[in-house]
């Protein structure tokens, strides 16, 4: 709220803002390695640093609700899906050779040059921009569920949607048949997950 | 605080996440990249609320969508992933080349007229699986 | 500082208003009803699949689907009648969405494009008969590896998804809000509830599964990238404007708003508003598959289940550019003379690489995916005009594009041979003198690709150029035109193919369909032949519909 004169330079920064560089840093440092280690497992426990850290950072920008949202949704469900996915797709535990493709140089410049960009435009518009985080916090689950029921109602509803469809939708692509408890079974049939393999290597020969 | 931290904090952390998706081939990889990046927008998108003062806090409330359609993406991305790990034992992007500009097709030209067997739909897969085995 | 940190931990109590009752909202149902009915149906659907015996739930699931879109297109007609799309539009459901002439225009085209495809997702007699049961084009059980014994079992024990009508009408729901949608929260959240399914739908095939899955994975990791874009650029220009309602995002660029403190440095820089706008843009132009953003789509187009292809195809495009015209026209036309030449490179560049690269296609269903690739570019110039003749060359256009689609693909799905459809373009010669009417009517589609008079592409591309000319963009019609002449060049090369060419021996037979096929055929000849013939009066109703609401 408060204009650009009225509040402490680069120079000097504020408790609250060198907390919120420091977590930045670590953000950003995990959030490197989890686009780079080549150790696939180690991608996912390092994203969880970088989620985490998002989670502080919202908390010093006072949004509490979405912090605590944050912890729960991503750190305890997203990242646990991603790790059951890296084992279910048996991924390699040591160094995985083909966790980049050839083109990370292309890459790497795409992302610089992009890098570059946004911060020329957000460092120009924001220069001297001061968030004033004093007061009632502005993310309280109070006001943010106020707000939401009220405001925000229709693409909350329409979220439910998604949310439904995703859920049928998993449900359709992972739903193993009934016929299989039906029919008398062989051993590798009765075990999905060890089935597969010697299905394919049948093939395969 | 300075509204450039968080900013520029994000804007770089959405680019890790870019570089992430171009430069990864395993999918699921590829996923945490995107995941990354979503997660940049939102530290944006809250510290634009709270410095705006938003009456309808559409930052956080857009922030909030987010992350749930972030994981109801993940659900839908994995089951995927993970059937095609099924069927073709890899999660490696740059291995889907089955359907490409150049190149002969599986179900292309003469290869398309298969053995009637019991269920077609097995040779077609079969078809597509031996066309693949034998370019790599 | 210490007050900011401790103010963290003790909100309640200093909250400067207290919200002990949350107000209701102000929600206008009947203006909503169209899109509610959809939901109903989808919900009803899931019902169905959880309650009703495998056995009838074919019928169930096809009869709520085709009951629910027909209710909903009821409902659009009756809002349109009761002047919703002149008069009274207005914006509705606390400011989420627009009730206005095109975004009823356009959620009827796509309630009538879902109606068609869900005839073709039920149709059953063109497969062979698997163990005595009548099959469709979708996977017996999703999750089954192609050729395992375990899948051999589903098609026995007579499985099929049926799972996929409720999953069509959850993105008939999420493509109808997308037009209207007032507010980028509500784009974004719409957006997904469309993409989801469709990523779903695009791994279910039952022929060439692998393709199918294949086609899923590159769209979904594509789809889920695209819309980061967009919500980065959400976030820029939210940072930008202090709102995220498309109305109060158009008065800060117009400089009418009222400006408050905090924004009163950031609203002067224009970058901020340009980057932000043109990812937003991008995010849509994936959706719409225009130029550099196109690299999915033959994929996609190639390896999804063929019903499911033609309704992507038809009503995917209905709905993104609907999104980008209203972003274009209420959101950022205080920024027009820089996001034109953009536009412009963009239009010329679809339209151009569309047609030059489908020359070379060898597939059927990629020479599609090409060809709308470069109906997106022809559709661009119309947007670019920024004209209300511009909105209505476009609504026109993308009703008589999504019906001839649907049609072609429709058609595609009938000439099988033992592997499934047979889709290699050289398979297809001679297929004009074994089954002259299939060969017929895909000829109808091609020619109205190609814009032949007295087809729908004709009128739709003359208003288009004609728009676009009128807005000054006369070379882009020109080059337009060009294009159109190079795309019109490999529509007749199939169809010399089909008719003046020796039939291959042992070549694909043409499946008889039952009639949901044929209606959903039918349908597409009779709406390209009547837009072609008689186009005013629907150039007039998309003319009624073209004034977008703020």
């Amino acid at each position: 709220m408060t204009l650009a004169a009225g509040h402490p330079g680069f120079m000097s920064p504020t408790g609250v803002e060198i907390a919120f560089v420091l977590v930045g840093i670590a953000t950003l440092g995990a959030a490197l390695v989890t686009v780079t280690t080549k150790q696939l497992v180690h991608a996912a426990l390092w994203l969880v640093v970088a989620l985490g850290g998002f989670a502080v950072e919202y908390l010093l920008l006072t949004a509490e609700f979405i912090a605590w949202v944050q912890v729960l949704i991503y750190v305890g469900s997203v990242v646990v899906l991603l790790l059951f996915g890296l084992m279910l797709t048996k991924a390699p535990i040591g160094r995985s050779p083909d966790a980049d493709s050839g083109n990370g140089w292309v890459a790497l410049v795409v992302a610089v040059a992009a890098a570059a960009t946004l911060v020329w435009v957000v460092v120009d518009a924001f220069r001297s921009t001061w968030v004033d985080l004093g007061g009632a916090a502005q993310g309280s689950a109070k006001v943010t569920g106020a707000i939401l029921f009220r405001h925000w109602v229709l693409p909350f509803e329409a979220l439910s949607v998604l949310l439904l469809a995703a859920l049928v939708g998993a449900i359709v692509l992972s739903k193993r048949g009934a016929p299989a408890r039906r029919s008398l079974l062989s051993k590798s049939e009765a075990l999905p997950m060890r089935g597969v393999p010697s299905e394919r290597k049948a093939r395969e020969s | 605080m300075h509204l450039a931290y968080p900013a520029v904090l994000a804007v770089l952390l959405f680019c890790v996440g870019l570089y992430g998706v171009l430069a990864r081939r395993n999918a699921i990889l590829v996923l945490m990249s995107v995941e990354l990046m979503l997660n940049a927008v939102n530290l944006n998108l809250v510290a634009f609320d709270v410095w705006l003062r938003d009456t309808l806090h559409a930052g956080q409330a857009l922030t909030l969508f987010t992350i749930t359609v972030a994981a109801a993406e993940i659900g839908i991305g994995l089951a995927i992933v993970l059937l095609v790990y099924r069927n073709r034992g890899t999660s490696d992007v740059d291995k889907l080349t089955d359907l490409a500009d150049t190149g002969t097709l599986p179900d292309s030209g003469s290869a398309s007229i298969a053995p009637a067997t019991d269920n077609p739909a097995d040779t077609a897969a079969e078809q597509a699986l031996r066309a693949r085995e034998q370019t790599a | 500082m210490t007050g900011t940190i401790h103010s963290l931990w003790t909100t309640a109590a200093d909250s400067a208003t207290p919200l002990d009752k949350i107000p209701t909202p102000k929600i206008e149902y009947a203006q909503l009803s169209p899109v509610l009915i959809v939901f109903g149906a989808a919900v009803l659907g899931i019902l169905v699949e959880a309650l009703l015996p495998r056995r009838s739930r074919y019928i169930a699931q096809l009869g709520v689907s085709v009951t629910g879109l027909a209710a909903a297109f009821a409902a659009i007609v009756a809002l349109a009648a009761d002047g919703y799309a002149s008069a009274k539009s207005h914006i509705a459901a606390m400011g989420a969405v627009a009730v206005d002439g095109p975004a009823l225009f356009l959620q009827g085209t796509i309630v009538l494009v879902a109606l068609v495809a869900a005839f073709t997702f039920a149709e059953r007699r063109l497969d062979p008969l698997a163990h005595g049961r009548r099959v469709d084009s979708f996977a017996a059980q999703g999750s089954t590896v192609p050729g395992s014994e375990q899948e051999k079992r589903a098609v026995r024990a007579g499985f099929t998804t049926t799972e996929v009508f409720p999953l069509l009408l959850f993105a008939v729901g999420g493509m109808m809000i997308f037009p209207a949608a007032n507010d980028l929260l509500t784009l974004f959240v719409s957006l997904e509830v469309f993409s989801l399914p469709l990523y779903l739908l695009c791994a279910l095939a039952r022929r060439h599964r692998l393709l199918s899955q294949e086609a899923a994975v590159k769209y979904f990791l594509l789809g889920a990238f695209s819309s980061a874009i967009l919500l980065f650029g959400v976030a820029l220009l939210y940072g930008y404007a202090g709102t995220i309602s498309y109305g109060g995002i158009a008065d800060v660029i117009s400089g009418t708003a009222k400006m408050t403190p905090a924004l009163a440095n950031t609203t002067a820089n224009d970058s901020l508003l340009l980057i932000g706008g043109a990812m937003v843009v991008v995010g849509l132009l994936f959706k719409v598959a225009a130029v550099p953003f196109h690299m999915w789509t033959p994929d996609v187009y190639q390896g999804a289940p063929t019903p499911v292809t033609g309704f992507m195809a038809a009503a995917t495009k209905v709905a993104a550019f609907g999104a980008l015209l209203r972003l274009l026209y209420v959101v950022l036309p205080g920024i027009r003379w820089d996001w034109r030449p953009v536009m412009w490179g963009v239009a010329i560049a679809t339209m151009v690489i569309g047609a030059i690269i489908a020359v070379t296609q060898t597939d059927v269903k990629r020479l599609l995916a090409y060809s709308s690739i470069a109906h997106a570019g022809f559709i661009l110039a119309g947007v670019i005009a920024l004209s209300p003749d511009g909105v209505s060359s476009v609504l026109f256009y993308l009703a008589a594009y999504s019906f001839v689609t649907l049609g072609a693909f429709a058609v595609v799905t009938l000439v099988r041979d033992a592997g499934g459809e047979a889709t290699h373009l050289s398979r297809w010669a001679g297929l004009g003198r074994r089954s002259p009417l299939v060969a017929a009517v895909f000829a109808v589609f091609l020619l109205a690709f190609a814009g032949i008079p007295l087809t729908s592409g004709f009128a739709g591309k003359f208003a288009v150029f004609k728009a676009a000319a009128q807005g000054g963009a006369v070379p882009l019609v020109i080059i337009g035109v060009i294009s159109s002449a190079i795309a019109a060049f490999f529509y007749i090369r199939v169809i010399v193919l089909m008719f003046f060419s020796e039939p291959q021996p042992g070549g694909p037979s043409v499946a008889v369909p039952s009639a949901l096929t044929s209606t959903a055929i039918a349908a597409g000849v009779a709406v390209t032949l009547a837009l072609g013939v008689a186009p005013q009066y629907f150039l007039d109703l998309a003319g009624k519909a073209s004034v977008f609401v703020r």
